[in-house]
């Protein structure tokens, strides 16, 4: 190898690097480093006149690696990246030095961080030295994308791409299409019909060429990644299909809150306490009665069943409070003399029109009655004097009394929770859950749909609670960036991968287990494992674990992290 | 002059580094002691990353990935926690005091927990003294 010609750009951040750290002092330092043909301080070297100067030094030195001592690599690789090939220098030729996040602002004597920076500064220069031109791949992208789910979510997604000229697969478990909100009556804040909703979506799904519909079916398995997945489905009753697939849309939904589990309650002990659910069925038949077929005359709204308590899920379900309120208006409808209390712990009337929705609710002559988070009403049997079925014993909040409440019908306005097969969904397209059960998104705020494993989505309430714009919003999304990929054509796959070297591979496949992503595959034939480049993360699992060395981690090698330490402790 | 311990992190990119860097954004200030070197994941280190470190001159080496159960590579930091004790072993039989390295989870939302490992790491690391081993580690390295 001849000397590397490097050129080291350390960054003053306005003041923000510069009031603590020395950089005339890292930049003396730098040219003292052998291999370093050119080192710059700059007031901002993210900025246009910045990158600029890396590029004009690149050429004019003929520079072939790139160290910039600034902030931190997640906040401007990439634009230090492009410069770089923006000079005709292969991008993995730059490394930074992370000497601000990590030094000056978390630094205060100026000498010390002056000292770190020297050793992260030189740690960058004896990597980058390691560090070799690398160059990514591309694949193809079958436009076919498969939808778990034919819920208003996945429906939605399916919809919009077949909309949009694409195929798609849409498997649901159940026998009918429309999930969770086939169930509903109306819907808040407008009192849409949940059956409109969903009845044209249906109708359209059922005859779309576009979709290929797969009731009573699940996914059995998916390999291969983003572009070129294989799946097998399976339907009941022994059918198998299979099908090539570009990107996969999660949108399982949600699962009602078990009542049963808060014994406070009584539900399934006492039977005119009933569940949400149970209430819309009644909704949609048009009669509200009690089990005795009795018109009741107090009827007692219970929120957060199973949500935002310490024994359950601490999350709020979102759509029940406004769901409540819109019982407390068609139960009003339905039996003008009824009493309807609504016993809460907080209101939640977040999204568009639900502040008026809960406003005319409030007007309609409903009681509100508080209680405590963790502090459950208890439900008793009424005796025969009372003139009532069921007592309410709870502390009130708003009085702050302890105080009894008739009710003839209960309703516990059941939470949301994670599917029970969730974690098996989430095994099946390697993706990740959190504490709840809940789908993770590859960012919450600026990525919400995507995951982190390329070419796997997520939409609805599979990703947490939420409502039904949100659910449609989500799915749209989903579809909208499947379909910007598959009209890129190509995919463009990070070069950053790891490799077998098949000499050194002694077969033992240690590897092929350790995977996260099954991106191992052994050969039978050569006797020798490789790697899937395409599916592999780059998390480097099996290179540190691989007893022959013969695992390498593209721009993570042994020999780039062995010079990073050299040079911390140079 | 009191002892100023070098140590080497070894941090995984999406939590403890995240972490990290939050601390600076957020100006919690920590000792200046320990120099970051990002890895993808904590199952990428290599028992012998830290052999390295020791033998070129650390005092000491902090590992940091993300929570267990909230691993970006799903279970990457159960390989790193399984492979840590018999790295631990093995440094004990080189006669490496068991603070010198240390193994600690540090999500990208606790800046202030990765300050406070840093610290009390740098503490310890510092009432250690000087690393003996380096110069043995490094020959027996070397002979290897």
């Amino acid at each position: 190898m001849s000397e590397p010609r490097t050129g080291v750009f350390i960054c003053n951040c306005g003041t923000n690097i510069a009031n603590v750290i020395d950089v005339e002092a890292v930049r003396a330092f730098a040219l003292t480093v052998p291999g370093v043909t050119v080192a710059r301080t700059y007031r901002y070297v993210c900025s246009k006149p910045g990158q600029e100067m890396i590029i004009k030094d690149i050429k004019e030195h003929a520079l072939d690696r790139v160290v910039v001592a600034a902030c931190s690599p997640r906040m401007h690789e990439k634009t230090f990246r492009k410069a770089c090939q923006a000079a005709g220098l292969n991008p993995y030729m730059l490394e930074m030095a992370n000497i601000r996040e990590q030094c000056a602002w978390p630094h205060v004597d100026g000498l010390a961080a002056t000292e770190k920076a020297l050793a992260l500064t030189s740690a960058a220069i004896f990597r980058v030295r390691q560090q070799e031109p690398l160059e990514g791949l591309t694949a193809e992208m079958c436009p076919t994308t498969l939808v778990l789910g034919g819920g208003i979510a996945g429906m939605t997604a399916a919809l919009e791409l077949a909309d949009g000229g694409h195929p798609v697969v849409l498997v649901e478990k159940a026998e009918r299409l429309g999930g969770n909100l086939a169930r509903v009556d109306l819907t808040a804040p407008y009192l849409d019909s949940a059956r409109d909703l969903i009845t044209e979506r249906i109708t359209r799904v059922q005859g779309s060429s576009k979709i290929k519909l797969m009731l009573r079916s699940q996914l059995k398995s998916l390999t291969g990644f983003v572009g070129n997945f294989d799946a097998e489905i399976v339907t009941d009753g022994g059918g198998e299909a299979t099908a090539r697939l570009g990107n996969v849309i999660v949108a399982t939904g949600y699962k009602e809150f078990d009542a049963a589990r808060v014994t406070h309650f009584g539900y399934g002990k006492l039977p005119n306490v009933i569940t949400s659910f149970e209430l819309e069925k009644m909704l949609t038949a048009g009669r509200i009665e009690t089990r005795e077929d009795r018109k009741p005359q107090y009827v007692a709204i219970i929120h957060c069943v199973g949500s935002r308590s310490a024994e359950f899920h601490g999350y709020c379900s979102r759509v029940c409070c406004m769901t409540a309120i819109k019982y407390a208006q068609e139960i009003k409808s339905a039996v003008p003399s009824c009493h309807v209390l609504d016993i809460y712990i907080d209101m939640n009337a977040f999204g568009k029109g639900q502040e008026d929705f809960y406003k005319r609710g409030s007007e309609a002559k409903t009681m509100f009655l508080m209680f405590g988070k963790n502090d459950y009403p208890f439900i008793r049997k009424a005796d025969a004097k009372d003139d009532c079925d069921m007592l309410l014993v709870m502390d009130e909040q708003l009085s702050g009394k302890r105080i009894e409440i008739p009710a003839d019908l209960v309703v516990l306005m059941v939470g949301m929770e994670a599917r029970a097969d969730s974690g098996e969904v989430a095994h099946l397209v390697n993706i990740s859950r959190d504490k709840d059960g809940w789908f993770i998104e590859s960012h919450p705020k600026l990525d919400p749909v995507a995951t982190t494993t390329d070419g796997i989505y997520i939409a609805g309430c599979c990703a947490a609670p939420k409502d039904i714009p949100d659910s449609v919003a989500q799915a749209r999304a989903a579809a909208a960036r499947i379909m910007g990929r598959i009209a890129k054509g190509k995919i463009e796959i990070e070069a950053v991968y790891a490799e077998v070297d098949e000499d050194f591979c002694s077969g033992c496949r240690m590897c092929n287990e350790l995977c996260p992503y099954s991106a191992i595959e052994y050969d039978e034939e050569k006797k020798r494992s490789h790697v899937i480049s395409a599916v592999c993360k780059a998390c480097g699992a099996c290179v540190a674990a691989c007893p022959s060395g013969a695992i390498k981690a593209r721009h993570f090698t042994d020999k780039q992290i062995f010079a990073e330490i050299e040079g911390v402790l140079a | 002059m009191t002892f100023e311990p070098k140590i080497v992190g070894f941090l995984c990119n999406w939590c403890s580094y995240t972490g990290a860097d939050l601390a600076g954004t957020s100006r919690i200030h920590y000792a200046p002691n320990v120099s970051v070197i990002r890895v993808m994941c904590s199952a990428r280190i290599d028992p012998t990353f830290v052999l390295k470190a020791l033998a070129d001159g650390a005092d000491g080496v902090l590992i940091c990935g993300c929570h267990p159960g909230d691993c970006h590579y799903t279970e990457g930091n159960y390989k790193m926690m399984r492979r840590f004790p018999l790295l631990k072993k093995l440094l004990a039989d080189y006669g490496i005091e068991n603070d010198r390295v240390r193994l600690e989870w540090v999500s990208a939302s606790e800046g202030q927990r990765f300050a406070d490992v840093v610290n009390d790491m740098t503490e310890r690391v510092r009432a250690l003294g000087p690393s003996p081993v380096k110069m043995d580690l490094a020959t027996d390295m070397a002979e290897r």
